[in-house]
């Protein structure tokens, strides 16, 4: 079987990115924001699979399986920290999530 | 494992056994005088055995770490850094929060994240130190969960976090893409074989450079700087303003001077742009502040600026420059943030400006200490500030960058109109009596208060005779 191009893997990893990129600038609600950002590790580490099959080493997944954890990591920080958020706010809304300004 | 390996890692094994151990005592007994010693001995023995296991030449564990002695002296001084935040966090915290023995363990993580970062050669040990240290920061950011505005520091914090390490391992993976390897002497080596630097590898450094910039907090990934500053607990606020960003700027110097950046006109061109715009934005969003959390946190924005200029330099009297300039700026800034947390009373940090009018006639120590610090900040001679300042001019002056030398010099007078605002303030007569608060047994502050005449000691010893740090850096940068 043909193997899929780089170019091809790349490519798609690069959308996904802009895609999680776009969502995260333009999404006002926390938990969209975290799931936009989660797309963009995800594309990052889908790069690295690519990248690793291209040179035929482990270190691509390996890398992957980094990114896959500390990203686990980061959720749940973050779904903490969201509903404490919620419990002061009682909104998901990052617009009402501002006092600080200057 | 070969000996030499095992003892080179042994400053990271006493910090990791250092948090097993608390999480331990802390399932036994929840005591924050045992907990607080437990860190303060380990992050101490941690820094003796430094000293004492005087590395003679380069060590390398392949592939993945460096022991060099530009490695072993940001290790010294981020183990310094975090005993002296330790050292502000026990009166801090005693009174604020309940449960306030994680605390320690995620500081000892962080430091722990931000050593790795120093010592690592490797793309996979980079993103490891890097998430270690902000997964911690995340956490302590929010710790004090009772404030409004902590919660929404460490969310703007976590997504921020999380977006730039998407841009940086973005990078890494396009870099990787393009010449197989994630070793930093090896991409070196396959880049200088080529002929010019490749689009994708390019591409590669540009989304490096976005992720790199947010965790330095330099122009245009400024934003998050002054919220998280203004909602983080003080001490983790001198944590971030030191260990993190100081961790980040290492670990650049390191990765540029392995790929020889100073090669490519076009990152030569980012980051001139970068160090400008922080010194003009960082100094003139300071201006209008009336918070001295987001004057410090605009100031560290125009001194990473500062920082910038010397690492653009390059060469050995640029790292020469980059680590002294660290060394002043951790003392002055820990100084700062520890002074203000002293200040604090139980239900927010003394951050308003008001806060301060008339402490010179109220509490002298306290004021006269805080002066030192801001007029180092201002690098005014006779503080460690102005000899780090003074380096950084003279590694500028050497590789004839009179643009940047120029900006440094009319944002460094610039500067000092807001420090002068905040000392001016201390010296105002305050007719309104404050209500005294009530405060912890005077004794609980005996700690910090020694830390800061400590480093108030250090830092203008440093500013006198500033030869025996300047030896002692260019020893260890000459090991080879």
């Amino acid at each position: 079987m043909d193997q899929v191009p780089t170019e091809a893997g790349l490519i798609l990893a690069g959308v996904l990115f802009t895609l999680g990129l776009i969502s995260v600038l333009i999404r006002r609600n926390i938990i969209f924001m975290l799931i936009s950002v989660e797309i963009m590790l995800n594309a990052a580490g889908l790069a690295f699979v690519v990248a690793g099959a291209k040179w035929s080493q482990a270190d691509g997944q390996v890398m992957f399986i980094f990114i896959l954890t500390m990203a686990a990591a980061e959720v749940s920080v973050g779904l903490a920290l969201i509903l404490q958020i919620y419990h002061q706010l009682k909104t998901l809304d990052s617009d009402a999530a501002n006092k600080m300004k200057g | 494992m070969s000996k030499t390996d095992f003892l080179s890692v042994v400053p990271l094994f006493i910090l990791t056994s250092a948090a097993i151990l608390i999480l331990f005592s802390i399932a036994v007994k929840r005591d924050h005088k045992v907990i607080y010693v437990i860190t303060t001995v380990s992050l101490a023995i941690d820094f003796i055995f430094l000293v004492w296991y005087k590395a003679t030449a380069t060590w390398v564990i392949e592939p993945l770490f460096i022991f060099d002695g530009f490695g072993t002296f940001n290790t010294g001084l981020i183990l310094l850094t975090a005993l002296a935040v330790t050292m502000i966090s026990y009166a801090y915290f005693e009174q604020r929060e309940e449960r306030k023995e994680e605390y320690y363990i995620l500081l000892i993580l962080a430091t722990l994240g931000a050593i790795v970062l120093v010592i690592s050669k490797h793309f996979v040990s980079l993103f490891l130190g890097l998430e270690i240290l902000s997964v911690s920061l995340y956490s302590m950011i929010a710790y004090l969960r009772k404030r409004a505005r902590s919660d929404e520091a460490g969310i703007k914090y976590l997504i921020l976090a999380a977006f730039s390490s998407a841009f940086l391992l973005f990078g890494m993976a396009l870099v990787y893409t393009a010449v197989g390897t994630m070793e930093f002497s090896k991409i070196a080596s396959h880049l200088s074989s080529l002929e010019a630097m490749p689009v994708i590898v390019f591409a590669g450094f540009g989304l490096m450079t976005v992720g790199i910039g947010f965790k330095l907090g330099v122009v245009p990934f400024h934003m998050w700087a002054a919220d998280v500053y203004e909602g983080a607990p003080a001490p983790v606020t001198a944590f971030i303003a030191t260990v993190s960003k100081g961790g980040m700027m290492a670990l650049l110097v390191r990765f540029f001077t392995a790929i020889d950046g100073y090669q490519y006109h076009g990152l030569i061109l980012i980051f001139t742009i970068i160090a400008i715009a922080s010194m003009f934005i960082g100094n003139f969003l300071a201006l209008r502040q009336g918070n001295v959390k987001r004057v410090l946190a605009y100031s560290s924005i125009a001194h990473l600026g500062y920082l910038l200029v010397a690492f653009l330099a390059g060469g050995t009297l640029g790292i020469e420059a980059v680590s002294f300039y660290l060394v002043a700026y951790f003392i002055t800034s820990t100084g700062a943030f520890g002074i203000l947390a002293t200040l604090s009373d139980r239900d927010r940090d003394a951050e308003l400006l008001d806060d301060y009018r008339g402490l010179f006639w109220t509490r002298p120590w306290t004021a006269t200490m805080f002066t030192s610090m801001l007029l180092s900040l201002a690098g005014i001679p006779l503080t460690a500030g102005f000899i780090g300042k003074f380096y950084l001019v003279a590694a500028g002056v050497r590789e004839h960058l009179w643009l940047l030398v120029v900006m440094l010099a009319v944002n460094s007078a610039i500067g000092l109109y807001y420090y002068i605002k905040i000392i001016a303030t201390m010296m105002e007569k305050n007719e309104v009596e404050r209500p005294a608060s009530n405060e912890l047994n005077p004794s609980v502050y005996v700690v910090s208060g020694v830390t800061m005449a400590i480093l108030t000691i250090l830092l203008i010893w440093i500013g006198v005779h500033p030869n025996g740090m300047m030896v002692l850096i260019h020893e260890l940068l000459a090991l080879d």
